[in-house]
């Protein structure tokens, strides 16, 4: 572990940047392996593992989807199906032009996959379904197609959809030009599955090493802090979906060209429920397990079906698919790993620990002004303001008829007992909560509508309550995602991040993954992480919790600064805190706004210190 | 089920590497090497698991049956018959990969292989390409026209022909079709319509279920609201016998016949409970219920083997009668290659199987084949009523002609 | 179109309504109160069936066979969430893997335990005559079934320990672990309860829809469905949302055709999705 004490640009440029030269070489490397032994077999086994291989492509659009973004599609069978006939079509009806198959089935087979797959997505994603009803949805899309195509038939120019009797007659592969155009043999069509499933994966690891693959974990990880971070994580999503399903819908056109015939049985549930086995097998989330699943299961099933274990192949797959599940969540490329970290971590454990240097936060003010001024955030005082806002969930109603409006120059406490309904309100102002009624209006703008991660555009920006980090994410990545939402300018972001970084004081933990920061320190990041945003509103909720005395100082002192520029809203419980901010202070009490004004006049309040102790008597006068 | 123990010795060396998938698999090549070099290799895949096995098992077995017995009597040409079977799960892709396999890998000579018209589009490109003489034994829509490909189990047409005969003039004309909804239906219902004009009836209606249904009220009603004389039912599956549950149990069966072309192939009878099974109609090439001296040789062969706690099946005569045709057709050629083989099975074979004598059409590659009516009992049996004696497949005759269009490769409707 | 027709059409349509109902409350009770999604649901319908069929033909009575059945099932159940559910609790997508190897395993040893066919037990011969047409006794009779089910659920849910603390524990299982509730067993009642609901289907569908290997396909994705559109509020919610999607399929059947139904069906789930992503319930204030 090499750590570098200065956040310096070398060590940032790594994030959200194209594929490595290692990473390219070693899949080249994997690749001519493949390509040499797909040369010497024997025709009818590189015949068989043709179709591993292409299995292993949809794997991969399943990874995509499954591994990255954290989404189980059981459609991707729907868009490999789809993928294929609408390619076959086209090669039955237009190959003759050119001799040539594939040029005409793999582009119109990756294209309707894609359409399908938008289309799909569209109507989860937009919709905002949960992870299990998109998975039940995706399911049941592949089962009605399987319903509605056994008896779907019809000619579409020379090609014939014979509904359960299949489209017969598909065009082999076929390359070269006009007259050079010939049929790939078996070992050849092998050797071209094999480089068209290595392009695929290089540009998936790519896609996945992007900014774009850098969005796609942190919705998996944490979409809500996505969403929050500026993300329209419905967009990100609806992408990946769709280029996950123009990769099953080119591997689609690639069965059919092999297998020469199609038929409804491509969407069944065994097809369906076969992709999520090879991405397991293979390990999840590493792209390449996809394939490795594919020719295991493809050579064990193979294995099966020339008669061993009486035929129980059936059997043998769901027990395994079980155990699968409960020991070997990481699949075959994870026990390995898993296996590989082990020895290694025993190596490691012999070296001396690295010092570790007493880091504490040090606001650098240069910075946090360089930030505002690179966000070119308009300089008239941006204003906050809910009219009215309510929220109710069944028979509570945490967030009652609440007009309050927030601007720069003075911080604004929001105190109250437990149960006010404090985060509620500022859930409220972000919109991970949607009011029943009233109004929320961001300068003139009425945002009572408006998606959270619009309102971060606007200018918002909300650490809730609990601390957000994007676990798996080293804290470098952590900032750096939140400095790019500004922007998106991959330099921008790594010179912000990296100061940031400093400021924090976690240069030594830059490249730590955040689960491993204590809780005060995950506070850290995620304030951090707000700042790169540059807000003109913060809302905080109960920032200081878990600090230490010394941290709580340097965390009041930044909120003062910070108010002299934006408008920043700190929702707290400790009264000796919100002192410090020397700030206006609302109190809530039953989801109301009880009382207002400066905190050295509302502690000498009554009523507030009854609501405190649950003393009755005034708050029913109130 | 049944494989070679020599098949299975080689293959344990091979278990880590077929784990392992490409590179080691390809040990899998040692496979052929374990069968003596005179051997004639005998392709066969059926579904031996999964959904399907419940024909995929007997075709297997029949196949091994027949196998057996040409075996034992000094096999063919004096060389013996070595069967390499792949168990396609019930899975539509495994046929395709398996066919290639067993032709590319085993060299076969001969492939009997497949239940459904699907697994039978599938696989008739491949053979055709590679040359390699291709028995389909299941009852099925028809119109299938290749020249490696045969055929012995009846066509809608040919079963259909005589059944509607049959149920007009016992019952009446008019007629309700209840039927599946994809080709086999389809195409069934259209001969049910072409059959009922030429012989005067007339079907008032018809209702294409999905295989997925469980609830056929809305048909049952339906049929009741249209009142016809009889129904033909095609259930498919085991769901759709449910049909027949609920058919009876509404009391529609004193009002009006039910007759079908494919209910018993799979062992409907069986799982039907009396009261509904009684009384059904049906018609196909093969009854284990029928009489003849082939019939009981059959059974009694069978019966030593695997015993008769199930019924045998229509798919397993069939693919009896494919095995022995081809054997003859070999026997004729007096080799096994390609050529000389399609001639001879070309050249007017006839057979006496134990649905009594069959006659392979030269120019169709189907059989022109008794066709049975039958009528379920309350002992989840057949008793025959009537046999129609040397049925031709009259559709598959009309539109295929195999030796003066050899390049034909159609799956021809009507 | 005469008064009868549509008496018998109306009649039919709420036994359809019933069928998927009485098919899909298992799934709907383990989703609603367990947050998982059992893949295995058809094969544990098939498990009833032939659990009944087994117990019928050594002589018990349907009835009692049917009692047996789910009984028999839920034990099963329990055992499942002992061995597989509870250690992928947290694991929302591998328990829907390890049902689903659950379901290959549970259909390929009825395949082989039971062979492809057996004989089944066949439906009363008795029918309800309306005007010309003729109605199955035995489906009328589902219907009660279904009702009797729904008012069943809701007892054992409302009145009962069980059904108290099991509904607590959704609501808040932190709160509910804090008060000493013990979620592990109330998660294997559960499940059991679950399971116990669909061989209870599966054995008391057996006069009308044979057991087989393969029949629990024939329900589940219409069950699946159902629980989706449902949503969080398990029993109204699947009452609801199993009626209108079951008589509507029904309805448009009997009068066009059967294919048409099912279209209708998957129309009007995907319409009610995209109005309601997380069901019809998800806004409801009530839970049960």
């Amino acid at each position: 572990m090499t750590i570098s004490t200065q956040p310096d640009q070398q060590a940032n440029s790594r994030i959200g940047k194209a594929i490595a030269w290692s990473d390219l070489i070693s899949i080249a490397a994997a690749v001519f392996v493949l390509l040499i032994i797909s040369l010497i077999v024997d025709p009818y086994l590189a015949y068989v593992a043709t179709s591993w291989v292409i299995f292993g492509i949809v794997g991969l659009s399943l990874d995509l989807v499954w591994g990255r973004a954290g989404v189980l599609s059981l459609s991707q069978t729907a868009f490999y199906g789809l993928g294929g006939y609408a390619g076959s079509i086209a090669a039955i009806n237009f190959s003759y032009l050119t001799g040539n198959t594939l040029i005409w089935s793999l582009p119109v087979g990756m294209l309707v996959g894609g359409v399908v797959a938008a289309f799909i997505s569209w109507i989860i994603f937009y919709g905002r379904m949960g992870v299990l009803q998109t998975t039940i949805l995706t399911y049941t899309f592949t089962l009605v197609l399987w319903t509605a195509t056994v008896s779907f038939s019809t000619k579409v120019g020379k090609a014939v959809v014979g509904g359960d009797n299949g489209m017969s007659n598909i065009p082999p592969m076929i390359l070269g030009l006009g007259d050079a155009a010939k049929q790939l043999e078996p070992n050849a069509m092998l050797v071209t599955v094999v480089l068209i499933a290595a392009i695929l994966y290089a540009l998936c690891k790519a896609l996945a090493k992007s900014p774009f693959g850098l969005i796609i974990d942190c919705i998996r990880l944490d979409p809500v802090k996505a969403e929050l971070l500026g993300y329209d994580i419905r967009r990100y999503q609806l992408i990946l979906f769709t280029i996950a399903g123009g990769i099953a819908g080119l591997a689609g056109s690639l069965f059919a060209a092999w297998s020469n015939y199609l038929n409804p049985s491509i969407f069944n549930v065994q097809e369906a429920l076969s992709i999520p086995i090879y991405v397991l097998v293979g390990g999840r989330g590493t792209l390449v397990g996809a394939f490795v699943g594919a020719l295991a299961v493809g050579g064990l099933s193979f294995w099966l079906g020339g008669g061993v274990i009486g035929g129980q192949t059936t059997l043998v797959m769901g027990v395994c698919l079980i155990l699968l599940v409960l020991f070997m969540k990481s699949g075959l490329l994870g026990g390995l790993a898993q296996l590989f970290a082990l020895f290694r971590s025993k190596r490691e454990a012999k070296q001396a620990p690295i010092d570790q240097t007493e880091q504490r936060v040090k606001i650098d003010f240069d910075l946090l002004d360089k930030i505002r001024l690179h966000a070119n955030t308009n300089s008239q005082s941006v204003e906050l303001s809910s009219v009215d806002a309510l929220k109710s969930f069944g028979g509570v109603t945490p967030v009652n008829r609440v007009t309050q409006s927030f601007k720069k120059g003075k911080v604004r406490c929001v105190i109250g007992p437990n149960g006010a309904g404090k985060s509620s309100y500022l859930k409220a102002l972000a919109g991970t909560y949607k009011l029943d009624a009233g109004q929320i209006k961001f300068g003139q703008r009425d945002i009572t509508h408006a998606d959270p991660f619009d309102r971060v555009r606007q200018g918002l920006g909300i650490k809730m309550q609990k601390a957000q980090v994007f676990d798996d994410l080293d804290v470098r990545t952590n900032l750096w995602i939140a400095a790019y939402s500004r922007d998106r300018n991959r330099e921008e972001a790594d010179r912000v991040s990296g100061g940031m970084l400093k400021m924090l004081g976690m240069v030594a933990q830059g490249s730590k993954p955040a689960s491993q920061l204590s809780h005060g320190e995950q506070q850290w990041l995620d304030i951090g992480m707000v700042l790169c945003l540059s807000p003109d509103v913060m809302l905080f909720d109960e920032p200081a919790a878990g600090m230490t005395k010394d941290e709580r100082r340097q965390l009041s002192q930044l909120i003062k600064t910070l108010s002299k520029s934006a408008a920043v809203v700190v929702v707290e419980h400790d009264m000796d805190f919100v002192r410090t901010l020397d700030a206006d202070v609302t109190v809530l009490h039953q989801g109301e706004v009880f009382a207002q004004g400066d905190i050295e006049v509302l502690r000498k309040d009554e009523r507030i210190l009854d609501i405190y102790l649950g003393r009755r008597k005034h708050v029913q006068a109130h | 089920m049944f494989k070679d123990i020599k098949q299975i010795k080689t293959t344990r060396r091979t278990v880590l590497g077929a784990a392992l998938g490409l590179g080691v698999a390809a040990g899998f090549g040692g496979l052929s090497r374990a069968f003596a070099a005179d051997d004639i290799a005998v392709g066969a895949i059926y579904d031996l698991t999964g959904g399907l096995n419940i024909y995929g098992i007997q075709q297997s077995r029949a196949m091994h049956l027949a196998v057996d017995a040409i075996n034992a009597k000094g096999g063919l040409l004096g060389r013996k018959l070595n069967v390499i079977e792949s168990d396609s799960q019930s899975e539509l892709p495994k046929f395709t990969q398996y066919a290639n396999t067993l032709i590319l890998r085993n060299k076969i000579q001969v492939l009997f292989a497949g239940l459904t018209s699907s697994a039978r589009e599938a696989m008739r490109p491949i053979v055709r390409e590679k040359k390699v003489p291709y028995f389909y034994s299941a009852l099925y829509e028809g119109g299938a026209c290749d020249k490696q490909t045969f055929i012995t189990g009846a066509s809608a047409s040919q079963q259909m022909s005589v059944l509607i005969e049959w149920a007009i003039k016992k019952y009446g004309p008019k007629i309700y079709i209840m039927a599946p909804d994809y080709n086999f239906g389809t195409i069934s219902a259209h001969w049910v319509e072409t059959y009922a004009k030429q012989l005067g009836g007339e079907v008032l209606g018809s209702d294409f279920l999905p295989l997925t249904v469980t609830d056929y009220a809305p048909t049952i009603q339906k049929i009741q609201a249209a009142k016809p004389n009889f129904v033909v039912t095609l259930p498919v599956g085991a769901n759709q016998t449910g049909f027949l549950e609920q058919f009876a149990a509404a009391g529609l069966k004193k009002q009006m016949g039910i007759v079908s072309t494919n209910y018993g192939s799979g062992n409907q009878q069986v799982v039907v409970s009396p009261d509904a099974g009684e009384g059904i109609v049906a018609s196909q090439e093969y009854f284990m219920w029928i009489e003849g001296a082939g019939n009981d040789a059959f059974k009694a062969l069978w019966k030593a083997k695997y015993g008769l706690d199930e019924p045998i099946i229509s798919e397993a005569a069939s693919t009896w009668n494919a095995v022995n045709l081809w054997a003859i057709a070999v026997e004729k050629a007096g080799s096994t290659e390609n050529d000389k083989v399609i001639a001879a099975l070309e050249s007017g074979l006839t057979f006496e199987g134990p649905n009594g004598l069959v006659t392979l059409q030269p120019k169709s590659h189907h059989l022109k084949q008794n066709i049975y009516i039958v009528q379920g009992n309350r002992d989840h049996g057949f008793d025959v009523i009537k046999t129609y004696e040397s049925v031709a497949p009259s559709f598959e005759d009309e539109k295929c002609d195999l030796i003066a269009n050899p390049a034909t490769a159609e799956a021809f409707t009507p | 179109m005469e008064i009868d027709y549509l008496l018998v059409v109306l009649l039919s349509s709420l036994t359809s309504a019933s069928v998927l109902i009485i098919a899909t409350l298992g799934l709907a009770v383990i989703f609603g109160l367990m947050g998982v999604v059992n893949l295995a649901h058809g094969e544990f319908i098939m498990f009833g069936a032939y659990t009944a069929l087994v117990v019928t033909r050594s002589g018990v009575p349907f009835s009692i066979a049917v009692i047996v059945a789910a009984l028999v099932t839920a034990l099963f159940g329990a055992i499942v969430e002992r061995v597989i559910i509870r250690r992928l609790y947290g694991r929302l997508l591998d328990t829907l893997l390890a049902t689903w190897g659950l379901s290959l395993v549970l259909y390929q040893s009825a395949v082989l335990i039971f062979g492809s066919v057996t004989p089944g037990i066949g439906m009363p011969q008795s029918n309800v005559r309306i005007g010309d047409y003729t109605i199955s006794s035995y489906m009328l009779f589902l219907l009660g079934v279904a009702i009797v089910l729904v008012l069943a659920l809701y007892w054992l849910l409302t009145k009962t320990g069980y059904g108290i603390v099991a509904r607590a524990a959704i609501q808040d299982s932190e709160t509910a672990s804090a008060i000493g509730i013990e979620s592990g067993r109330i998660n294997t009642m559960t499940f059991a309860l679950g399971s116990g609901l669909a061989g209870f289907a599966g054995a008391i569908l057996l006069p009308a829809v044979p057991a087989t290997p393969g029949m629990g396909f024939a329900f589940v994705i219409k069950a699946f469905l159902t629980v989706v559109v449902a949503g969080p509020v398990t029993l109204t919610g699947t009452v609801l949302a199993g009626g209108l999607l079951g008589s509507a399929a029904n309805i448009v059947a009997s009068f066009w055709t059967t294919v048409a139904g099912n279209i209708v069906f998957f129309m009007l789930t995907m319409g009610l999705l995209r109005l309601y992503p997380n069901g019809i319930t998800a806004r409801w204030n009530r839970k049960l």
